[in-house]
């Protein structure tokens, strides 16, 4: 790529045609590429500038436009080019928006701790099982103050357990000894004062709480101060009293331990999250292993019109694919109603979609031997599918199905963000109930069944992929039994499964034309306006006549067959030289802006732009005293005035976007700072086999685990209580979740290292240090580079939808316009999803190809 | 002088893959160490420069007990000894002159060195030690790039760049083509003769080593079971090294290089 061509002009040029339009230098020496980045890049970097308003960032931007400058000088010399510096620059301007833009305060770490301190004690304290509680409860009513004569108390008393008074009728600030008999013996209790209006408080005595132990005969005695319980503003009139009353309670455990209401809930919402995983999964199977082979293209490169359907069918999967499952759940949610049926049909979709790319792959991966042999015997296309491609395909077909499968367990864990099913849906309700060992129990949960589920997935899946049966046994009884008991599970858990998801497909059908009505508005996504203004052209009215003077004339395009009349005068509007055939309004005017239409649904103008409109003077128009202007008839109407633009809601969608993918970026940067240096202790080979190795890397691993298992946007829903609702509370979830997912990849690459380069740079006498320098970082450096942009490919698809929970970015406005029912936004919105997705898809594609 | 006195090595999993070893070895020898797989010659070589410690027994080189050498003495060690390996053992992504500077990072500023700075002085000797292995048009290539003999080359020139008084060589040959090995091992021969490094070298095939060897140790399941001239390995001793079953197996002869 470098130039060759020796060119005569000075290098002072270049230099100077790239510091008036940057990167122009690089391409006039044709270094094209290297010019058009660095002109895109630059002027990037200027927009991000200036909408952030972050003008401190000028100066880098400067010395870039100066580093650019001087590499078309030395490009013009014959040096290499090189980055170096300029990336440097661009970095500190990029990462310097991307803060300001994703609002990252670490302050609010800080100061929101005491919001989030909770969460984390209660992680420690989930609500499992109880034991139910007997409350033992003695009343006797007391007459507050003493009158003669007592009238009898408007309470009935308790006659067992019983509390005997001191006295009948008693004033505020005396003591009252109360005597209790009949109650739990050996138990403690409470005592309370009852109001007359029944509300309890804490009886004291001595400015202590008043309570007691009951002797095994279940007596005790006390004494307690009479409460100034009745506002002195709501007193008894002299010679009145009322009723007030002593209580006495003890909470006494009843019968045996057995789980709390949060745990059967936790445990009902369990199945319905393996429930909507699994249903999806197998419907998703069912439907994608046909349309797999559609979108193969060693299947379907025969002729021309298999190929259009390939390249269709491709098309449509990967605009599935690039909606993220939680967005579609919103979308169906609108079709068939909230509920679990939603969010199965959502994780349904995405799966068809996901798994057709990933079987078509496994198609397109085959050995085509076996093929050409089974067309040789004169097979039929369906024998030669059935003889010589499921055999090849099928191990591959199962490994990714129990993929899918793990990802659908996650997906349904947070589906219940959007809709009412699965473990999310209780963790988002009791977030906001600050039910905080509630959540914490539906928390575990989630953390238990994803782990669990993985467990026995990657179990099958090693078995499979290395070709064991499933059924070790060789005993043909065991075996029979095994299978038959593995069929009927399997069918059990779908029919069970079906129910649980309350699958109605009647709601598709019945939800069938607004479904397509929906589709319509989606797909009519609203890019362009143009500009309008009303015009409006008005003549006073007086009533009644004389009452005052107008202090502006009729306008010349409208006519009223009276200038001043009374209540109920027949009045005839008349416009002229209005825009043709249009609709236009017509009104009353009060001088203080208040309006009222002459009319409902008034009125259309005529072909030649005349309009007339009979109507009453209406009371509205009546002159009040004090006022000096009559009120006027008005005729508006809109007009356009101006070219056509982008319209507000692609402004809004561009700008969320951008925020979206720098979320992302942050967030991915921040992950891997964390994971790499965790990655070291968390690797075998480095931590070595002492204790403290030990202990460090079993202790990081099991984070790690655990860690990953709870989805970004659970994490966002926590983090947005930590730092508050916003872009960083979205950073802040994703950071979290990407850490131990890069730091388990990065810790297992490091225990992959070849150590033969490690051994022969230790023997040259090189110290530990210059050991990991020379030998362990550039074995390193493509794998990390690679896992980064894996999650960098993940975290954009997530940063699309963390919005939903408080994260910012455009699912927070998405999901704004779906509940407004702005369809067409929505719409608009999700364009620009799938074209950021497929982008930064592109974008990474490239960057891995070049990299690694 | 290297002295090796009573080596043992013993795995933690109990393999006993150095018994009670002991031979000397004179300044300016070809010492090449025969025995099947797994019979301790590369366990002997790793336990001279302790990339793996050894049991008991000791190293003694010009007077000095290597096995009881602390840290920073046994870096000093260790960049007088080069080491060369089966598989090459280099960074693959990283570039040829890089390999070859790795062997300077003895000498050089442990903190400097961490950014890749290197004096001129080392990228001058970098280059002269391609040079004179003969790849000195790769210096800029990266490591995975090259065939394999010119892989062994990097590894030589590598070795070079510590100055050694002693070159280890692990199987050198063992992954290359017959004619390769030849010239590889021409060029440790060369080391030898011209700047007089002893040269410690494990070997697979007979006629090699009685091309190139100046003496001969043999070991069997750990223990010294031959120590002698090239001359003095005789079909029946081979038999006793490598087991009834061996058949002496010829590579290509030197001047087919």
């Amino acid at each position: 790529m470098p130039s060759e061509n020796k060119t005569s002009l000075s290098p002072w040029l270049p230099a100077f045609l790239s510091l008036i339009i940057p990167g122009s230098g690089q391409i006039i020496l044709s270094h094209k590429t290297r010019g058009f980045a660095l002109f895109l890049a630059f002027f990037a970097l200027l927009g991000l500038v200036l909408w952030t308003q972050a003008y401190a960032l000028l100066a880098p931007l400067a010395l870039l436009l100066i580093w650019i400058a001087r590499d078309a000088y030395r490009l013009a010399k014959g040096s290499e080019p090189s980055w170096g510096v300029s990336l440097l620059l661009i970095g500190i301007v990029l990462y310097g928006t991307a803060l300001i833009v994703t609002e990252v305060r670490p302050t609010r770490m800080i100061t929101g701790l005491p919001n989030v301190t909770p969460y984390l004690r209660s992680l420690f304290n989930p609500e499992l099982f109880e034991t139910p509680m007997k409350e033992v409860v003695g009343v006797t009513p007391i007459m507050v103050p003493c009158v003669d004569p007592l009238p009898a108390p408007n309470r009935e008393a308790t006659t067992s357990p019983q509390l005997i008074l001191s006295a009948p009728c008693t004033e505020v600030g005396d003591l009252l000894q109360v005597t209790g008999a009949g109650f739990e013996p050996n138990e403690s209790g409470q005592m309370q004062w009852i109001d007359p209006l029944g509300s309890p408080r804490r009886a004291t005595f001595d400015g202590e709480v008043v309570t007691f132990k009951a002797d095994e005969n279940g007596r005790f005695d006390v004494t307690l101060l009479v409460p100034q319980a009745v506002p002195l503003t709501a007193q008894p009139a002299p010679g009145e009293t009322l009723t007030h009353a002593v209580r006495a309670v003890q909470n006494i455990p009843s019968g045996r331990l057995q789980p709390t209401q949060t745990l059967s809930l936790v445990i009902e919402k369990i199945g319905e999250t393996i429930a909507l995983a699994f249903l999806a999964t197998v419907m998703g199977v069912i439907f994608a292993v046909p349309v797999s082979f559609l979108a193969a293209r060693n299947l379907m490169s025969g002729n021309p019109v298999t190929m259009l359907i390939y390249n269709v069918v491709r098309a449509i999967l990967n605009v599935i694919r690039s909606i993220e499952t939680l967005l579609w759940a919103i979308i169906f949610a609108v079709w068939v109603g909230l509920g679990p049926f939603a969010g199965t049909l959502a994780l349904w979709f995405h799966t068809v979609a996901a798994l057709a790319k990933l079987y078509s792959e496994a198609i397109e991966s085959i050995d085509s031997g076996p093929i050409e042999a089974v067309k040789a015997t004169g097979a039929s296309w369906p024998q030669m599918v059935i003889y010589a491609v499921f055999p090849q395909i099928l191990p591959t077909f199962t490994s990714f199905t129990l993929y899918r499968f793990d990802i659908n367990v996650r997906l349904s864990t947070v589906i219940g963000l959007v809709s009412d099913a699965g473990l999310g849906f209780l963790v988002v309700q009791w977030v906001r109930l600050n039910r905080f060992s509630a959540m914490a129990t539906a928390l575990i949960a989630i953390i238990l069944v994803v782990a669990i589920l993985d467990f026995l997935s990657s179990w099958l899946r090693e078995r499979i992929i290395q070709g064991r049966p499933i059924i070790s046994s060789t005993n043909p009884l065991v075996r029979t039994v095994l299978k038959t008991v593995i069929i009927v599970g399997f069918v059990a858990t779908f029919i069970w499964s079906w129910n649980v998801a309350q699958i109605k497909l009647i709601e598709l059908v019945k939800g069938a034309p607004q479904g397509l009505a929906l589709a319509r508005e989606f797909a009519t996504p609203e890019l362009f306006t143009r500009p309008t203004k009303t015009v409006a052209i008005s003549a006073p009215l007086t009533v009644p006549c004389g009452a005052a003077e107008p202090s502006t004339p009729a306008d010349a395009t409208i006519t009223l067959s009276a200038d001043c009349g009374e209540t109920g005068d027949p009045l005839v509007i008349e416009g002229t030289g209005l825009p043709p055939n249009r609709t236009v309004s017509v009104r009353w005017v009060l001088p203080d802006g208040g309006y009222l239409r002459v009319r409902s649904n008034c009125c259309d103008t005529d072909d030649d732009g005349n309009l007339r409109v009979e109507t009453a003077i209406n009371p509205i128009v009546v002159m009040e005293e004090g006022q000096t202007e009559p009120a006027r008839v008005e005729i508006t109407y809109e007009e356009i005035a101006g070219r056509i633009q982008l319209s507000e809601t692609v402004r809004t969608v561009i700008r969320l976007s951008i925020v979206t993918l720098l979320m992302a970026l942050v967030a991915t940067t921040l992950g891997a700072l964390f994971a790499i240096p965790l990655s070291f202790l968390a690797a075998r080979n480095i931590m070595g086999d002492t204790p403290a190795g030990r202990t460090i890397y079993y202790g990081l691993r099991t984070f790690f685990n655990v860690a990953r298992s709870i989805e970004p946007l659970i994490l966002v829903l926590i983090a947005a209580t930590w730092v508050g609702a916003g872009p960083f509370a979205g950073v802040l979830a994703l950071a979290l979740n990407n850490i131990p997912n890069l730091g388990k990849l990065f810790s297992d690459s490091i225990e992959e290292i070849n150590s033969g380069p490690v051994e022969a740079v230790t023997s040259t006498g090189a110290t530990r240090m210059q050991s990991l320098v020379y030998a362990v970082v550039p074995q390193l450096v493509p794998p990390f580079l690679a896992f980064i942009i894996y999650q960098w490919d993940i975290n954009i698809r997530m940063s699309t939808v963390i919005g939903f929970v408080g994260g910012g970015g455009i699912g927070q406005q998405f999901r704004i316009w779906v509940s407004l029912n702005q369809y067409g936004a929505a719409g608009t919105a999700i364009l620009a999803i799938v074209i950021m997705v497929w982008t930064m898809d592109y974008l990474s594609a490239k960057a891995r190809e070049r990299l690694i | 002088m290297l002295q090796i006195k009573n080596l043992t090595k013993i795995f933690p999993n109990g393999t006993v893959a150095l018994n009670n070893v002991s031979f000397d070895v004179q300044d300016g020898e070809f010492l090449v160490i025969i025995g099947l797989s797994g019979s301790g010659k590369s366990t002997l070589l790793r336990c001279i420069n302790r990339l793996i410690e050894p049991t008991s027994g000791a190293v003694l080189w010009n007077g000095q007990n290597i096995t009881e050498a602390g840290s920073a003495e046994l870096k000093q060690i260790r960049r007088q000894i080069g080491m060369i390996f089966q598989h090459f053992n280099l960074v693959k992504r990283s570039s040829v002159t890089t390999n070859v500077l790795t062997g300077r990072l003895g000498y050089v500023h442990p903190v400097w060195s961490l950014f890749g700075r290197f004096t001129a002085d080392d990228r001058r000797r970098a280059l002269a030690a391609l040079d004179r292995v003969g790849i000195a048009d790769k210096a800029d290539s990266r490591a995975d790039q090259l065939s394999g003999g010119q892989q062994q080359r990097v590894g030589i020139a590598r070795a070079l760049m510590q100055e050694p008084q002693l070159l280890l060589a692990d199987e050198p040959v063992a992954s290359l083509d017959p004619v390769l090995s030849h010239s590889i091992l021409r060029y440790l021969e060369l080391l030898n003769q011209q700047d007089s490094i002893t040269v410690l070298c494990s070997l697979h095939f007979l006629d090699l080593v009685h091309r190139y060897a100046t003496r001969v140790v043999g070991l069997k399941g750990g223990e010294l079971v031959f120590d002698g001239l090239p001359s003095e390995l005789t079909p029946e001793k081979f038999k006793e090294v490598y087991g009834e079953e061996a058949e002496m197996v010829s590579v290509a002869p030197p001047n087919a290089v």
